[in-house]
């Protein structure tokens, strides 16, 4: 009976690793489809200030559309989700100054009528690949302020657990050897990240 | 018993409708398990279940072991995942005054759970015995018994408790209910006071103009 229990989490945990496997591919193929795009918007050559300023509007209101989707309910999400907000504001504000100094400002009277439609349909689908992408990739993630809260009070339970383990079946025990060299790994994991948004 | 204030259990909430995790509440509860699931068992033994247990709640030793009792239904010493979110669920119920509501839809699993010995009926003492998780109160215990008994035997059967957890649902509705109506009402005694004053001040503003031009 232990046997099919062992095999049920098995089977459940190699699901879940194939599924990860399956979801990480399908996002790299949606970001290579944005880097394709970006070359045909090169193509394409110089667009009037219109057309950046529209990129903006689309991208404000893909945001807010991707906002309601993925926001499940009320509670404290809602404050993680607003981290995932500013972060995409302030993409917006970086995409829209590099497409500016990419694409370069053009005589408005003359261009922004004529180039307007065609431009604004390429540039809405450079808008919208990237997007997707981006999103796809917060589906699977949990947001980070969650990780690290999660990650300090787990290594918090288990150094408790570790002295517990340590009185109760020994130092040199398999099982609080394991126990260590996870809190261990939980500690550099956490240091290598608290660097990273260090920097 | 309470959620310790800020823990990630804290951060977690329940679907109002069916007292259940979302998927996205699930996922990172899932994961929270793992990082627990030190010996990549996926379960967890009794000392990682007591140090978890006593870290994000105010339980004692003995109440933690019972309900460690409680949920290890297979007697193999450790809990798994489906365990896990059953108690998440309970404790989430309690912090979310979802209590009631919780008892109705899941009354099955509660029941069994409540139900140690096996022996589909429940006595005060199983009732008693884990208070501290379900809050179902002396009162309401004197209650469930002097009017759900209906065979008369002094214990409950799960027709039985399913009659009571619609009765609770049923009561705990009218409450919220009439206290919604005390709110609007208030809300209504409120805008009409503001209304009068504002009249009162208009009038004194028409009677001082009206002084002023004579």
């Amino acid at each position: 009976m232990e046997d099919k229990v062992f095999k049920a989490l098995s089977e459940s945990g190699i699901h879940y690793s194939s599924d990860l496997q399956r979801q990480q591919s399908d996002i790299r193929k949606i970001w290579t489809k944005t880097q394709l795009s970006m070359q045909d918007v090169e193509m394409m050559g110089n667009d009037s200030e219109a057309s950046s300023i529209s990129l903006r509007r689309n991208f404000r209101e893909d945001a807010a559309g991707g906002y309601a989707s993925l926001s499940g309910g009320e509670g404290s999400f809602q404050q993680l989700d607003e981290v995932d907000e500013l972060d995409g504001t302030n993409q917006e504000v970086r995409r829209g100054r590099s497409l500016d100094s990419l694409l370069g400002h053009a005589d408005k009277d003359s261009k922004i009528e004529a180039e307007r439609t065609s431009s604004m349909s390429s540039l809405t689908i450079l808008n919208r690949t990237p997007h997707k992408a981006y999103w796809a990739e917060q589906q699977n993630r949990l947001p980070l302020p969650l990780i690290e809260l999660m990650e300090s009070e787990v290594l918090e339970i288990l150094t408790k657990a570790l002295s517990s383990y340590r009185s109760g079946i020994g130092w040199n025990h398999f099982m609080t050897k394991q126990l260590q060299r996870n809190i261990e790994e939980l500690r550099k994991r956490r240091n290598a990240r608290v660097r990273i948004s260090g920097k | 018993m309470n959620v310790k204030e800020g823990s990630f259990l804290w951060h977690l909430y329940l679907d109002k409708v069916y007292c259940l995790l979302s998927v996205r509440n699930a996922k990172a509860l899932l994961d929270y398990f793992h990082l627990l699931d030190v010996h990549h068992n996926n379960t967890l033994n009794d000392v990682l279940f007591f140090h978890f247990l006593h870290h994000v709640t105010n339980l004692t030793r003995s109440q933690i072991m019972k309900t460690f009792d409680m949920l290890d239904w297979n007697a193999s010493g450790e809990v798994n995942f489906d365990q896990f979110y059953m108690l998440i669920c309970i404790l989430l119920a309690h912090q979310n005054h979802l209590k009631e509501q919780f008892l109705y839809r899941h009354s099955r699993p509660i029941f069994e759970l409540l139900d140690l010995d096996g022996d589909l009926k429940l006595g005060p003492q199983d009732f008693q015995l884990f208070s501290f998780l379900f809050d179902i109160k002396k009162q309401k215990l004197k209650q469930l018994y002097e009017e759900f008994d209906f065979t008369g035997d002094h214990h409950i059967n799960y027709k039985e408790f399913k009659l009571f957890t619609i009765f609770s649902v049923d009561k705990y509705q009218e409450r919220q209910k009439a206290e919604k109506e005390k709110a609007t009402e208030k809300v209504k005694e409120k805008e009409k006071e503001k209304a009068k004053a504002k009249a009162k001040w208009l009038h004194l503003q028409r009677m001082s103009f009206q002084i002023r031009s004579h």
